[in-house]
Order: C-alpha cells, then structure tokens, then sequence
C-alpha cells in the first residue's frame, strides 16, 4: 500500500534533484541518551550579522559534501490576485543571472565546481538549496551574495520563463488529481486570505505579471533581515562566520515587509466544489477542515490525530476503509506547517465501483468514532514510536539535518522547539486529542471536494 | 522522495538499484569495509556497521524478477503478497507488531529481482527480524487477502492510466525490447493481473525464492559478529536448489524508426520519450558513458535542460538517462510540453541529440561534468539505506566495490578523444524509437514523419503492438 502526503510545494528543477521531505516538522527527538551521533541543541550554532539575517551551522563530516539552505519569509500568502504565484516564479527568476554571474552563469558555475542547486516555494516559503563539496563552500558565499543583492531580470528571460512555468503548471494537473482537486477545494475553503490560490497560481496572471512585479518583489521580500540560512556539513564554524561576514553582511536590510493582515472569517457552514476530468478512473474526495497556525497550542494534538487517522497500515483510515470496507484505494490526512490558519485534509480514492458519496461517508464515520470515543493509549503510543524513528531517518543525511533544523527555526521562531519535541508530544493526551477532533473536524467547518469522470448532473437533468 | 519527474525515468525499469545513471565522487570517497559471507546453504551475507543513527536497514534479495513471469505482474504481485502476514503471523497481527514500533517494510519486482526491506530502530532488531525471515520465506499466502490485495491492485493499475507517467516507461520497454524479456511490463497489465491466482503465486514462489539464488544484507548500527550469528540462526535452515533466469544475451536492435503513439483523449500536454538500446550494467566505460550523459541530459545545464527548457521555454525539464540491466539496457530522452508545440519540442530535441556528433564535446564542457559527477557522487552513499541498496545491487549485477573506490579515476581519465568513443559506441544514432501519450487526434499528422506509426490507447487493459 503506497501512501504518500502530495507535495504542496513547486521545485525549481524538479527534474534533476533529489527532494528533500516536506514533513520534516512532525518527527521527534529522544530524550537523548543513545550513544549514536544525534545531533544535540548544542552541536548547533547560530548568530545574526548585522543586517538582520541569520545563520545557524551545523558541523558534520561524515561524508566530504555540504550543503546551504536559505529560507525566505515569502510564499503564496504575501501575493494578492493579479500576482498570484508570483512568489514561485521569482523563485524561478533567482537562477536566471545577476551582476558578477549572468544569465546560466549561476548553474554553470556551481556544477562546475562539483554542486548542484534546487529551490521550492510554498504558501509560507520560498527556499533555496545548494549541495556541494565542501572545499566549494567559499563559492557558494559568492553565487547567492552575488543574486541576493545584485540580481538583474532580463525581460526576455522572463518571458521563455513564462512558458516553463506554465508548462510545470499544466504538467502537475495533467499528472496529479490531487493537485486539480486540492486547487478547487483551497479556492471554496478561503474566500479572503491568500491560501485561497495554489502556490502555482493562476494561469492568466503567469502570463501577465511585468518587470515592475518582479523588481519590487525582490527588493521587499530578499532582503537579509528577512531570511534564514543553514549550512551543514564538512565545513568549520568559523569559516561559515567569517564567510558570512564578508560576503551576507554588507548587503543592506530593508524595511520590513508588510504583514498580512487578512483574517479567514469563520466558516458557518459546509461548502462543497466538484471537479470534472474525463480520465479519472474513480472518485477523488477531498475534505478540508480550518485549523489553528503552527504555533498555536494546538499544533501537537492535530499533528497526533493525523497519525493516528492515517499514518500506517493499521492507522485508522487505512484498516477501516481500505482493508476492512474496501471502500478506498488510497487514503490519507494531513496537516501542514503553516504561519497563518490553514487546512487540515483528507484524501481518498475509491476503489473500484465505490461512489464518491460512499466514500466521502466512509470517512466521515471515522472522524465521528474519534470525536465520540476518543482515541486509545496505544494509538498515542504508536504514534510517538513512529516519529521517533522517522526522525532518525531525517538525521541521517546532511539535507535532513538542514532542512529540519530550517524548518523548525521558520516556523516556531527557534530551532530549539526541535529538542523540546519529545516534552510538548507527550504532553498530548487523549483528551487532547478528542478535544481537537471534535472542535476542529465539524461539519460546518468543512469544505468537500469530489473529482471524477462523470459530469456533475442531476438524474433529472436534460 | 523522488520526485514526480524521476518516476517518469525510472519506472522505465522501475527500481531505485537500477537507476545510477550520473555518479560522482570527492577524490577520497571509498566504500567503508564491510563483511560478506556465503552460509553452507548457499545464502550470500552482506554485513556494513554504520552507526550515525541507531537505525538497521535490512534488505533481503531474490534474483527473480519480470524476467521469469510466466503472466505479466508474477513477480511483482509475488513480492506484495509477502508483506499480508506470515504462517504465524496473521496478516492484522504483522502490520500490528510492525507500524506500532514505527518499522517500514517494502516488498517490490523488478525486471531482474524482487527485493524485500525494512528500516527499523536498532533497538527492534530482534523484533523485526524473526518477521522479516517468515515473510520472505513462510509467508501467509492465504486465499482472502489474495483477493483482497489483487484487487486493490488492479484499482492501481486502473488508476495509473490517469497519468501519462506512470504508463509510458512501460510501453517504451514493450516497443523497444519486442520479444526479448526485457520487454515485459513489472507492474503487469488489467488482462494479464486479472488472470494470476495465488497458486500462480505459490508456484513462483516456490520456484525462485531460494538460498542460493538470495542475498540477506544487514547495514546500520549493528555488531557485524553478532549479526552474522543472527543471520546464520535464522536463514541457516533455508533450502533450495540454484535457479537461473533464462535471458537471453542478445538484445533485438531496432530496424526501423518507429512511432509508438499512445492516445489519451483529455490531454493537454504530450508526454514523450525517444531513444535506443543502452549498455548493460557491468559494460566497462559505465562511468563514462553516465559523465556523457550528463552533458547530454544529466544535470541542469545539460544540452537537452538548455535548450528545451532554458532557451525556448518549451518544458518544465528535459533529460536523458541509461538504465541498465543485467544483460542490456536503454537509452531515452524525455520531455515533455503542450499539445501545440509537440513536433517543436521533438524537432529540438533530436537537433540537440545529434550536436553529439556534429559537434562533440569540448573540454570545458567535459571538465565540468567531470567535476559535476565526482561532487554529486558522496550524498549517494551518504545513509545506511543507499549502502544497503548499492550491496544489493552488486549482489545482482556482479559487480563490486571498485565501482565506488575507483570512480572518482575512472571519471579523470576520461577525456575528450575517449568521449567521441563513448558517443560512437554507445548512444543510439539509427532508429529512433518514440512513445508519445497524448492527444492523439490532434498530433497524429504531425509526428507520423518521425517513423512507422502504431496506435494505442492508454485505457488499454494490455499492451499489444502488433
């Protein structure tokens, strides 16, 4: 049984780079007593230049490679319509040539110095990775400098820009029925924060978004009080620093960007959008329910119910409705990080000659178990054991070190919340847990989504 | 996790051991020592500590793959029946006792092998093993869960038709590889699955899953004595006989180019892939051939990336890729873009292919590859996973740790006299084969100049090319 969380974030250069987990935030820390070469909150070192941009560094040499990640506080949520998915094309237009490194000279250089690079963007950020030999990390100091504070658009490039956007754009509908179900679903859930657009955006604004978008966008949101930069690997501390002195440090900071504001006014009551696509072979369903931001208190409890709901073969979801009533092919739930107020989702395919309202029920009655008879403390259990050993796993490469420790910086404010994880997870009780199920996953606060083959008809429908 | 795009490539052989195509490595980057032993039955060990994190990657494999099906998708529905419970385990029970202690286990065919592993805290080792031994070789096989799994298989089956990707690597093997075994589909098709009962399952089982045709590796934070002992108390027992997949060692050379043009009516975009035959997995210039191809189509900067992508905006990304079997392999370009622009983006990509040799390559160009290969190479090696799977891999393909220990020479002394070699020798020039799925009414006209036309459909419950 496959189960895999969509990705909710668009890559640069998907095609030729590894990708780096988007969950890296629900794993745990032991209480660290093993022998074993964890990383402890004090292997880890951070300072901010005086530009306001921050560096954390990790050393680690077991193997002769590096890496640099760059989180920028810009996503999805800081566009608004006419500029949708602007974030993700600058991403694009990063790589595309600045003052000392022209137009292609930014990949040519790395990769001739043995690196490789991608990016993502999300509804909340936009980030940059570069992996390379150790001994290239100097470069590396050099190509970002050199395109954070001197990147020059080219028109023309932004142009055939366009079309590769464009291209991603229609590729992820033509592949992934998540994707056109979830962009419908997120449209009908938001009708006034910015997560109301996909991260893609919209295909008459990729076409018409001009220079003057672009230049402002870079001036606001790439300044050096706005990001965060992680550098792991075969590389010393003090040669991060004093490269990051000489090269990030006299960029200058910028006004803070402008918060947004926008509050998603409390939904009273379902909503519902259906999809047509001739060559789905069954039902999709897709329900969404509101939930609280990452940093709100109740960020743990939903994070367990999703484990619970559908994280393994014997999770909830999965043992119901695909072994037990074989009413789904597929089945998961998910809640991202996420700055502001998001979307708590579950997605299932239906099997074969199961229709979407059967389906859509089947999960219903699952969510209503938990809200009426809680959850057991094995599940709780389980779910603590898994996130441990999925932790493991994200602190057995140099990129999950970065990107976790990047992550947990952007989203709680301080990496630190990495090694109090174990304390605030078992804190989490199956009241909690209950609690969260039962305020959050209501039917008035839900969006459905239904994709399919058929035309959304009435029976009596001429 | 791989992206969507990468699937695309692989699933043209569908595993993660066949795909190293570009390889690289820091001039001191050698495989760490590990242990291999063969157990009076005739079981290979392979044994690795590598103890970062208090992780075990356990990776059993069985040269048995596509090759030996007798209907198309044995092998693979095989291997998902071992993951549904053990003779003493019923199949609730296993998943139980796994997902409680956070273990992951994965069961998967490939043309040549079907491999079972499992990645588990140090601490569960005990735990897991006993249930992985049972799994491999005492699993349920029980009549129900069968049924139930065959269905929800042939629900995927269905449901790769959605996407273009998820089919086309298949239908390139089925076009390039005629009648040789390569050309049989891993997943298998609707048709043939709907036709497996699990004495069929029983049978290959029994059949192929033996010592002497198996390799147990073990890679992590363990003690290598005290896994051997594990191991040997274990799978010492095991019985079977050596049986030896019947492939042949020639493969067929196309004779003519040829159109294979998948029709899927709600298309917007034309999916496509254009190549040849390849090289096999054990052929000497390896490294270099991958060091070409990602001048070709390995890497960003990549001829095929530049032109399709960066110069003309005409796709998300383009790239070729070898992926290399036992006895042969594959060479394809892909790419793809919108329905309009087809033959604009297939004319280009042939022009840029054939620079190749009109042009070559010149020794910046191939300095950076070079230096691109070596630096890429270490992350590759990086976990006890990738060890596992590398062991793995030379279990099958005959090949052993030299590959790593002396890339990083291989790849130095590869220069530019040697790479029109490599272009001459390796990459196909005659003959082109094409797959492309996509709306076929609107592109038929125009992609028939490429070579003899056939026609299919993606809802096709087979693939039948004749």
């Amino acid at each position: 049984m496959q189960q895999s969380k969509p990705k909710k974030k668009y890559d640069a250069k998907a095609c030729f780079f590894r990708i780096i987990s988007s969950t890296v935030l629900w794993s745990t820390l032991l209480l660290s007593a093993h022998s074993n070469a964890l990383p402890k909150a004090e292997d880890i070192k951070q300072f901010t230049l005086d530009n306001g941009m921050k560096i954390i560094v990790l050393e680690d040499d077991s193997i002769p490679n590096a890496n640099m990640y760059l989180f920028w506080k810009v996503g999805s949520r800081n566009e608004y319509p006419g500029i949708t998915g602007l974030s993700h094309f600058f991403e694009h237009m990063m790589f595309n040539g600045s003052k000392k490194y022209g137009p292609k000279m930014f990949d040519r250089t790395m990769e001739a110095a043995g690196g490789s690079n991608n990016a993502y963007t999300t509804e909340n950020s936009t980030v940059y990775t570069d992996w390379f030999p150790a001994d290239a990390l100097e470069l590396m100091f050099d190509l970002e400098a050199d395109r954070i504070q001197n990147l020059d658009i080219n028109p023309d490039v932004v142009e055939s820009e366009r079309g590769v956007v464009t291209s991603e754009r229609s590729t992820g509908l033509e592949n992934s029925n998540y994707r056109m179900l979830s962009e419908q679903v997120k449209a009908a859930a938001f009708r006034a924060h910015p997560y109301s657009w996909s991260v893609i955006g919209h295909e008459s604004d990729i076409a018409n978004w001009n220079l003057q978008d672009l230049k402002d966008y870079h001036k606001t949101y790439y300044a050096p009080n706005n990001a965060i930069v992680v550098v792991a690997g075969a590389i010393k501390f003090d040669d991060v620093k004093r490269l990051a002195k000489e090269y990030f440090e006299p960029i200058p900071a910028q006004a803070a960007p402008r918060e947004v504001h926008t509050v998603e006014p409390v939904q009273t009551g379902e909503r519902r959008v259906y999809v047509q696509k001739e060559s789905v072979t069954s039902p999709n369903v897709m329900l969404a329910y509101h939930v609280p931001e990452t940093k709100h208190e109740d960020y743990y409890a939903l994070q367990v119910l999703a484990g619970i709901l559908s994280d393994g073969d014997t999770s909830r979801l999965t043992k119901a409705l695909v072994y037990e009533q074989q009413l789904a092919a597929q089945v998961f739930a998910f809640s991202s990080e996420s700055i502001d107020p998001n979307l708590f989702y579950f997605y299932a395919v239906a099997a074969p000659n199961v229709d979407a309202s059967a389906l859509e029920k089947g999960l219903i009655a699952e969510i209503n178990k938990v809200i009426k008879n809680g959850v057991t403390d094995s599940e709780l259990q389980k779910v603590k054991n898994r996130q441990l050993v999925n932790f493991y796993r994200e602190m057995s490469t140099i990129n999950g070190k970065a990107n976790t420790v990047g992550t947990y910086e952007f989203y709680f404010g301080d990496y630190k919340a990495l090694f109090s994880l174990p304390e605030s997870l078992n804190n989490v009780s199956k009241e909690d847990v209950q609690r969260v199920a039962n305020q959050y996953l209501r039917k008035a606060n839900r969006t459905v989504g239904v994709l399919a083959a058929e035309e959304d008809s009435n029976e009596n429908d001429l | 996790m791989k992206t969507i795009f990468n699937k695309l490539l692989v699933s043209v052989v569908s595993t993660v051991l066949i795909s190293v195509t570009s390889s690289a490595s820091a001039a001191d980057f050698t495989l760490p020592k590990y242990e291999k032993m063969v157990l009076e039955n005739g079981l290979t060990i392979y044994l690795m500590q590598q103890d970062e994190v208090p992780l075990i990657d356990v990776v059993a494999i069985v040269k048995a793959g596509a090759v030996s099906d007798t209907k198309a998708g044995l092998a693979q529905v095989t291997a998902s029946n071992l993951l549904l419970g053990t003779k003493s385990l019923g199949r609730q029970a296993f998943q139980e006792k796994l997902d409680f202690i956070g273990a992951q286990t994965s069961s998967s065919a490939a043309l040549e092998y079907s491999v079972l592993s499992a990645s588990l805290a140090s601490k569960d080792i005990d735990t897991v093993l006993p249930i992985l031994r049972d799994a491999l070789l005492n699993p349920a096989f029980d009549q129900v869960e069968f049924e139930q799994q065959k269905s929800r298989y042939l629900a995927d089956l269905e449901r790769q038709k959605e996407s273009p990707r998820a089919k086309i690597g298949s239908f390139y093997n089925a076009l390039l590889y005629g009648d040789h075994a390569y050309a049989n589909s891993v997943s298998g098709t609707v048709d043939s699955v709907q036709t497996i009962e699990l004495d069929d399952v029983k049978t290959f089982h029994r059949q192929w899953f033996s010592p002497r045709n198996s390799a147990v590796i073990v890679t992590g934070d363990i003690d290598p004595k005290a896994m051997a002992k594990k191991l040997k108390a274990l799978f010492g027992a095991w019985e079977g006989e050596k049986v030896v997949a019947n492939v042949s060692s020639t493969l067929p050379v196309p004779k003519e180019a040829k159109v294979l043009l998948v029709n899927k009516s709600d298309a917007t975009e034309s999916t496509f892939l254009m190549g040849g035959p390849g090289i096999k997995r054990s052929n000497p210039d390896f490294v270099a051939v991958s060091v070409v191809n990602t001048i070709l189509g390995g890497r960003f900067t990549s001829w095929l990336n530049d032109e399709l992508r960066v110069n003309s905006g005409l796709t998300y990304g383009a790239r070729s890729s070898f992926t290399s079997n036992k006895e042969g392999g594959s060479f394809v370009i892909s790419t793809f873009t919108k329905t309009e622009t087809t033959t604009d983006a297939i004319d280009l990509a042939l022009k840029t292919y054939a620079k190749l040799w009109e042009q070559g390559i010149d020794a910046g160009t191939l300095d950076s590859a070079k230096a691109y290969v070596k630096g890429q190479f270490p992350p590759r090696y990086e976990t006890s996973s990738d060890i596992a799977f590398l062991l793995a891999e030379m279990f099958v393909y005959d090949f052993d740790e030299s590959f790593i220990n002396t890339f990083t020479q291989q790849v130095n002394k590869l220069n530019v006299e040697r790479s029109k070699d490599i272009i001459a020798n390796y990459f196909p020039k005659q003959n082109m084969q094409f797959v492309i799925v996509g709306k076929a009414a609107d592109i038929k006209e125009s992609v028939k100049q490429y070579g003899k036309i056939i026609e299919v459909d993606i809802k096709d419950n087979s693939i039948n090319l004749d």
